[in-house]
């Protein structure tokens, strides 16, 4: 559905984007996660044909983001990261706007707008002018907006940025909503836990590069080149334990800490069980053997240096 | 702290100062300046090194007049952005959280705001001084000009300053700078014209400086009190305008949407979704954003100019009918004025308000965005400016003489709707090339001044001080509405005979080569323009905005 190939993005000598590429099939949500400046919004203004890259490639449902931008236009619905609103406009008004913008017959709009405000729960907020609703009311009528010509294809830039928690939480449930009607979302954000939840992959960037995308669990394994074993020891002979640790190939290293011994391991799941095997073949009285569990933070932050920001 | 250490003042200075334009622009200044007084320098061939007073006068007029015009038209630009430029950076709220004072604030954004100019004028003193030597002017005249310069300069300045503080956008503040400040120029020019010197010392050293210091402390307990206790600063709420609530408060001029003639610039909002085939932006251009910062400044356009035009109606129209074409020339200054404020921030605005990246991903073609912001401003432009012809049309039915003439009110018209088309062509090209409102804004002014003004002005010049030829010079003057105007035949005026048709009428120039009279050449010449003008714009804004642009 979405497709990017080596997209670079110079400013002068400034690489904002270098040699990026991704890959979103039809159904996903794609969650694109990076520090502030990493070239996040870059990479989205290049997919809704707003900027011209240096060099590379795009593509949404078969058609050419450079070559074809009408044909993009027509597939996508966009929601910029800072974007205003017309002066004097009510917001069926705006919405009436967009959607004529789109061609849609008179005959449909009117179903259409009132579907999109229900859905966004806007409906008591129809006769309200646009430029005088709150932050959080404007970002739902500028996703309004991006729904009124119904597109396969959604690509919200930080569409929960500079909401309060509430507010975050219906974004959240509504993108949730908007994934089960079938849509191809590209969602950006710098808070990865915010995405976590629904998005089905994600891709981690930073100045400018990809480091990480897939699935979570890909992306966790993938960055974790040492899996982090924890291991409780009922009884006092916890050195001939971690000798035993040490001896196997795929153990780098075991620390001690009280009862529990902390091992990085680098094998599959079928070493790990070997290895629970012949510890217990040992006689080593195992109370507890498991594998730490990262949070998608720590993920996040043993990914990123934290250079850009 | 007001002019020492005054932090306003230092950071506006050090901006604008440090460019390497404001020295190539000073430069050029002085150049084309020295240039002038080396064209207009008596031949050494033919004796002496004296010229006539009166040539030297004519240098002193040019010198004087010129400089005067430059500071009426160059201090809004620079002053009117000075406090209303917080506002659209949204770091008015910063400075005025500040612990500065009101009148550091004002002094600084003043003082900023004149400084480059006092220097391009002060600049010019030693070409000055050169005319003197050639004699036929006297040292204290050339004092009382710079005095005068620079006390217009400072008046000017705080109007424009006044106005930034009372409007949100710069735009709005341009505009009602401009025209406050063109009656009080036009006065002051009519004053310094005068054959009569004694009135002409009494106005300059009893006159002019109270009045100006009276202007000066209104303003500044004014806009001291502005800054102090801010009206115009807080939640996003109230930049929502309530037309019916403003209304209501309205002094003077009441718009009511419904009514003619204010639907033909401002159609009532709609009550229903939009027709099929409806071009949205046009649409939204006229029914919703005109009014978006509220009326008060179209109010205030409406009001000054019907004001202004009734003293104009009376000498121009109904006293001395053969001047109808100073009339004229009053609509179509008023058009040069008012026309750029609704054409130059069509797309700049756009980009300013965040919303080009929501319009740009549409499925609108570049042609239809450009052509609907070009009709919605010629629509608003033509609108307002045809208010003005009222008055010619009630001469054209009373004065018998402009009566037998009254194909002569068609060309007039048909001026104006032309003249309409080119200031909003130009509003829309430089809206299309600049980043920001405020730069296409001057950058129109000066290209209307340059297709407009200049002709007239530098024909002047160019027939008194070098070979131009009759025919050249018309032919140079066929994008000036104004020469187009006076070279509409009207009834010449003689004293005696008044009452009676005279059949006589002045010369008509034609351009050469062609047959065509001045006037007819204007009319089929610049609709051709502003086409090339509007391809250009399209052009413009499909390359750098719609097809991918470089950053939105």
């Amino acid at each position: 559905m979405i497709e990017v190939k080596n997209f670079t993005k110079k400013y002068g000598d400034f690489t904002a984007v270098d040699d990026l590429s991704l890959s979103i099939g039809t159904g996903e949500i794609f969650g694109f996660i990076g520090p502030n400046g990493a070239g996040k919004s870059t990479t989205i203004r290049f997919l809704a044909t707003l900027l011209r890259p240096t060099s590379g490639e795009g593509r949404i449902c078969g058609h050419s983001v450079v070559q074809d931008p009408m044909a993009v236009r027509r597939v996508i619905g966009f929601m910029p990261d800072d974007f205003g609103v017309y002066d004097g406009m009510k917001v069926w008004e705006f919405l009436d706007f967009f959607a004529v913008a789109y061609e849609i017959p008179r005959v449909q709009r009117k179903q259409i707008i009132g579907k999109v405000l229900e859905l966004l729960d806007l409906t008591k907020k129809r006769d309200d002018y646009v430029n005088g609703l709150s932050k959080g009311m404007k970002q739902r009528l500028c996703l309004a907006k991006t729904l009124v010509h119904d597109p396969p294809v959604l690509i919200l830039d930080e569409p929960a940025s500079g909401l309060d928690p509430r507010a975050r939480l219906e974004m959240k449930a509504l993108l949730t909503t908007l994934g089960e009607m079938d849509k191809t979302i590209l969602v950006s954000s710098h808070i990865l836990s915010e995405l976590a939840d629904f998005c089905t992959m994600i891709g981690i960037i930073e100045r400018g590069k990809m480091l990480a995308s897939g699935t979570i669990n890909e992306i966790q394994r993938k960055i974790q080149s040492h899996r982090v074993l924890k291991i409780d020891i009922a009884g006092e002979d916890l050195d001939s334990a971690a000798q035993l640790l040490r001896s196997n190939p795929h153990v780098r290293s075991v620390e001690r800490f009280d009862q529990t011994l902390t091992c990085e391991f680098s094998g599959e799941d079928s070493d790990k069980s070997r290895l629970l095997g012949a510890l217990i073949a040992q006689g080593v009285p195992v109370s507890s053997f498991a594998e730490q569990e990262l949070s998608l933070e720590e993920v996040f932050m043993m990914i990123t240096n934290g250079v850009v920001s | 702290m007001l002019f020492r250490d005054n932090p306003v003042l230092a950071r506006e200075l050090l901006v604008n100062l440090r460019a390497n334009r404001s020295f190539w622009l000073q430069f050029l200044y002085v150049l084309g300046l020295g240039t002038l007084v080396f064209m207009a320098w008596p031949n050494s061939e033919s004796g002496g090194n004296q010229i006539s007073s009166g040539a030297a006068q004519s240098l002193f007029d040019l010198f004087f007049f010129g400089q005067f015009f430059l500071v009426a038209l160059v201090t809004p630009a620079f002053a009117a952005g000075s406090i209303s430029g917080e506002k659209e950076r949204k770091t008015y709220e910063l400075l005025l959280a500040s612990p500065l004072k009101p009148s550091t604030i004002l002094v600084g954004k003043l003082l900023s705001s004149l400084t480059y100019l006092i220097l391009l004028i002060i600049s010019t003193l030693p070409l000055m001084i050169l005319c003197f030597l050639l004699g036929g002017i006297l040292l204290s005249e050339i004092v009382r000009a710079y005095l005068i310069l620079i006390l217009a300069a400072g008046t000017f300045g705080l109007i424009s300053v006044a106005c930034s503080s009372y409007f949100r956008r710069t735009s709005s503040a341009l505009v009602v700078s401009y025209l406050v400040i063109l009656p009080i120029a036009l006065a002051c020019v009519a004053m310094a014209r005068t054959r009569d010197a004694q009135l002409r010392d009494f106005v300059s050293i009893a006159v002019l400086p109270p009045w100006c210091l009276a202007i000066w402390s209104l303003v500044v307990v004014l806009v001291g009190h502005r800054l102090l206790h801010p009206p115009d600063v807080g939640s996003e709420g109230k930049e929502v305008v309530d037309e019916e609530e403003e209304m209501k408060h309205a002094i003077g001029v009441v718009i009511d949407r419904d009514l003619f003639p204010d639907k033909l610039f401002a159609p009532a909002k709609r009550t229903d979704l939009m027709p099929d085939g409806t071009n949205p932006v046009l649409d939204k251009e006229l029914r919703s954003e005109i009014f978006s910062q509220g009326t008060l400044m179209l109010r205030l356009v409406i009001q000054v100019s019907m004001f202004l035009s009734i003293p104009l109606m009376a000498v121009q129209l109904f006293f001395r009918p053969d001047w109808a074409g100073y009339y004229m020339a009053y609509v179509i200054l008023f058009n040069m004025l008012v026309g750029p404020v609704f054409s130059s921030g069509s797309i700049t605005l756009e980009r300013e308000r965040k919303t080009l990246s929501l319009l740009l991903t549409t499925l609108l073609q570049p042609g239809q965005i450009v052509l609907a912001k070009l009709l919605a401003a010629l629509r608003v432009s033509t609108a307002l400016t045809f208010l003005l012809t009222e008055q010619m049309l009630l001469a054209y039915v009373l004065v018998e003489e402009l009566r037998g003439r009254f194909w002569t009110l068609l060309v007039f018209l048909a001026i104006l709707v032309v003249t309409c088309l080119m200031t909003t062509s130009v509003g829309l090209l430089c809206s299309a090339l600049s980043r920001r409102t405020s730069t296409a804004m001057v950058l129109t002014y000066l290209s209307l001044l340059v297709l407009f003004a200049a002709p007239v002005a530098g024909g002047q010049f160019l027939a008194n001080f070098t070979g131009t030829t009759e025919d050249q010079l018309t032919a140079l003057q066929i994008t000036s509405p104004f020469a187009a105007a006076f070279s509409v035949p009207l009834p010449q005026h003689t004293e005696a005979l008044s009452y009676q048709v005279e059949v006589k009428t002045q010369a008509v120039p034609i351009i050469p080569g062609t047959g065509l009279p001045l006037w007819a050449g204007y009319l089929i010449f610049n609709p051709l323009l502003a086409l090339i003008l509007f391809g250009l714009t399209y052009l413009c804004f499909r390359w750098r905005w719609w097809r991918a642009a470089e950053a939105v």
